[in-house]
């Protein structure tokens, strides 16, 4: 039996690129097989992905070498649209890609291009809906008014609707919910499935997957392999390539005499000697920052979005200097309207804010850019004369200062739009919605310890998230949201510990429960 | 009842008052066209009033010279008699009255349709009985999509601005800012629509298969009696409204 797909030496270059972006290339993937692609941002995975259909170059500009076949089928020897009976694709982001007006229609369409007898079609869309557990009664709905979420979920069922026999998705959970995106995991790549999954974030989906590609920042297959042998055998490098790694691995890699890695988690920490707690620790939770005056102040608040309903009622909280907080929720908690009547850009409906302005870094980097340049934007925040290519380099934006902003990668896009809230000391209080949404484990890492020294200098931060783990790593308190109200706001760690809670919120324990377990255990 | 009427014939029934609205240069006829269309609107899909002044204000300011030339100056525009003359009005009516209520009668005529129609099914009826290509269709849909899409961008944008330049979010952007936002917006759709673009492709839209379609709810007999009545009416007000003049 021929593979599903075969990618042999290819190599793959975008119109106007001086170089590859990805490849010389080769692997295959076998029919009933789930492979987990991973690689730092910029290194060609979407785009891998894009030309497996043809769609790179038909659709998207570009060059291509090498040979891509499709169940032993030349990829050339049809249009993209004609593989949509083979290849399934779920794309990152649901709410830009999806084409019906209601769910019904959205979950049709797939099978309506393929020429699926309209007598059929009902039934289809309905057992689409209960496999992707989406709810009978949201078939008139408009997708429109669906969170995102919501729209994912949607997506899903449209998806498993067009049958196809291949699932390429690309970051398919990054905007959901932990217990959304656990579901859409389990969904996605069920056994027996045939798919390629582009994912950040490894962790949770290792146990789904049967083999693991990591690109390296050359565009090549770096290594291949089973998931957790991967890991076990190549953290340190998967690292150096800026993959994000499982924590069991990370911690592994900081702690190698205490944690074993072929061991899950739970079970490598039963070993450890309670002495041994400050290293764990440390390793685990940021180190303490004095914090200082109160900053802003929300009491009684109201907080609904611009020119909308109020979304959050009765909302009181504190924001002091050098305090990170984790705004948490499911999708559609209102944690982004939280965030911009924290930083006074929406004045509460009702109760009062008091405090300074502060500013909010948009979940889409691209709403802070009005330059034609990097430098550009970076000369309204400089006052010092040489203050510019110390920006440039403190934020490792140096080698791309004369680029387009909208040109960048996710990653430097991301720390152009927070080096330009953080470099000017208008703002002491800072608030970074879904900041890691897109990042790859290296940019993550170095985001995370950035937030930690604006906090150490006195700023104010609070963090949005869908991260457990990111949230736990930078932040010491947390305020979660369910309701249209303050669930919860207390030490982050408690929290963390609290799954029934957080389970009625929708969201999910982070992976470094366990550790917090222990580390609770061990008197710490 | 308007709500479950058949888009396509209910757009068969609009059109033909639309025309005879246009057709015909009579002030009692644009009176009656209007008032019956925002009472059906009031009381058929139960539009509250406030919205039915609000939706009468973009067509009013549109007739709104016709009515202040013909009311307040005691004079005419050459254009409002030029019509008059070129559609048989009769001279003892102010012609720039009839052009203000005929604005208001097709307005709200208009209004009924859009409102009382749900634009997906209207879409889909168009492709599938029309034979709206399915390329186009769905573009028509992503559009829809993408107005209150557009807005919540430009919304970002305007705090993002807001934040730099250390001002509260104003509730209508000045003229400078609605400028400073044509460019970002526009990248920001036609990025959006290549996106769209690329997913509808690898879905298949466009592939060598012959299309089928969900099934939609088909014309009944309600839909059928609807539209003769509505098209009796019509021939009852014409028949009465030539009778006078005659």
């Amino acid at each position: 039996m021929p593979d599903a797909l075969s990618y042999d030496r290819v190599s793959l270059r975008h119109d106007a690129a001086s170089v590859d972006a990805v490849g010389p290339i080769s692997f295959n993937l076998r029919v009933g097989e789930r492979v987990l692609l991973m690689g730092a941002s910029g290194v060609g995975k979407s785009t891998l992905l894009h030309a497996a259909t043809g769609l790179f170059p038909q659709s998207i500009p570009g060059d291509r070498r090498g040979a891509i076949s499709l169940h032993g089928c030349p990829v050339e020897s049809r249009t993209p649209a004609d593989w949509a009976d083979t290849c399934g694709y779920l794309f990152q982001d649901a709410g830009q890609t999806l084409a019906g007006f209601a769910v019904r229609d959205e979950i049709a369409f797939g099978p309506e291009n393929l020429g699926v007898a309209a007598a059929r079609l009902p039934e289809i869309v309905a057992k689409a809906m209960r496999r992707a557990g989406v709810p009978q009664t949201w078939a008139d709905r408009r997708i429109n008014m669906l969170s995102g979420g919501e729209r994912q979920c949607v997506a899903l069922a449209a998806l498993l609707a067009q049958a196809a026999a291949i699932t390429l998705a690309d970051e398919p959970a990054a905007s959901l919910a932990p217990e959304a995106a656990r579901r859409m995991t389990a969904r996605l790549l069920a056994p027996g499935r045939t798919a390629i999954v582009v994912e950040h974030k490894p962790g949770p989906i290792l146990d789904h997957v049967d083999r693991c590609i990591a690109l390296g920042r050359d565009g090549r297959v770096m290594v291949e392999g089973a998931p957790r042998d991967v890991m076990r055998r190549h953290g340190p490098m998967l690292a150096e390539a800026g993959i994000a790694l499982p924590l069991a691995t990370r911690l592994h890699a900081a702690l190698p005499d205490l944690i074993d890695p072929r061991l899950p988690l739970r079970e490598a920490l039963i070993g450890v000697a309670p002495k041994a707690r400050h290293r764990l620790q440390d390793a685990l939770l940021p180190a303490p920052i004095r914090t200082g005056e109160v900053l802003a102040t929300l009491d009684g608040a109201a907080c609904a979005p611009p020119f909308g309903p109020v979304v959050l009622r009765d909302v009181s909280l504190t924001l002091h200097a050098g305090e990170v907080v984790a705004i948490l929720g499911a999708n559609g908690a209102g944690k982004s309207t939280l965030a911009a009547c924290l930083a006074g850009l929406l004045p509460p409906r009702a109760g009062r804010r008091t405090g300074p302005a502060g500013a909010v870094a948009f979940q889409n980097p691209e709403a802070h850019f009005s330059r034609d340049s990097v430098r550009a934007e970076l000369e309204c925040t400089a006052t010092a004369p040489d203050g510019v290519a110390q920006i440039l380099n403190r934020w490792s934006l140096d080698r791309v200062a004369d680029q387009h902003p909208f040109t960048l990668s996710q990653g430097q896009k991301r720390r152009l739009a927070l080096a330009l809230l953080a470099e000017s000391d208008r703002w002491p209080l800072l608030i970074l919605d879904e900041p890691t949404a897109g990042l790859d484990g290296a940019s993550e890492a170095a985001l995370a310890q950035r937030i930690r020294a604006l906090a150490g200098e006195g700023r104010g931060i609070a963090v949005i998230t869908h991260d457990m783990d990111f949230a736990l790593s930078v932040a010491e308190r947390a305020v979660l949201l369910h309701g249209g109200t303050v669930q919860f706001d207390g030490a982050c760690r408690a929290l963390m510990r609290d799954p029934a809670r957080l389970a009625a919120a929708g969201l999910l324990p982070p992976e470094a429960a366990p550790v917090l377990d222990w580390l609770e255990t061990a008197g710490c | 009842m308007l709500r479950a009427f058949h888009p396509l014939l209910k757009l068969a029934l609009c059109l033909a008052w639309i025309v005879a609205s246009l057709a015909i240069f009579d002030l009692s006829f644009q009176i009656a066209v209007f008032a019956g269309a925002t009472l059906l609107l009031a009381l058929g899909a139960r539009v509250p009033l406030r919205h039915l002044l609000l939706l009468m204000v973009p067509f009013a300011l549109f007739g709104f010279g016709f009515l202040t030339t013909s009311l307040l100056f005691r004079a005419e525009s050459g254009f409002a008699v030029q019509m008059a003359q070129e559609q048989g009005g009769a001279p003892d009516v102010a012609p720039g009255l009839v052009l203000f209520f005929r604005v208001l009668a097709c307005g709200m005529t208009s209004a009924m349709f859009a409102l009382t129609t749900d634009p997906g099914q209207f879409v889909r009826a168009l492709m599938q009985h029309l034979r709206l290509p399915a390329s186009v269709g769905f573009a028509l849909m992503q559009a829809m999509h993408m107005v209150p899409d557009l807005r919540a961008e430009m919304l970002q944008l305007r705090m993002a601005r807001a934040i730099r330049l250390g001002r509260p979010l104003r509730r209508v952007p000045a003229p400078g800012e609605v400028i400073a936002l044509a460019i970002p917006l526009l990248a920001y759709a036609i990025r959006r629509a290549s996106r769209a673009a690329l997913s509808f492709e690898a879905r298949g839209l466009g592939s060598h298969a012959e299309r089928s379609y969900l099934p939609q709810a088909r014309a009944g007999w309600a839909d059928w009696a609807g539209l003769t009545l509505g098209l009796a009416v019509l021939a009852a007000a014409l028949a009465i409204g030539r009778g006078p003049a005659g």
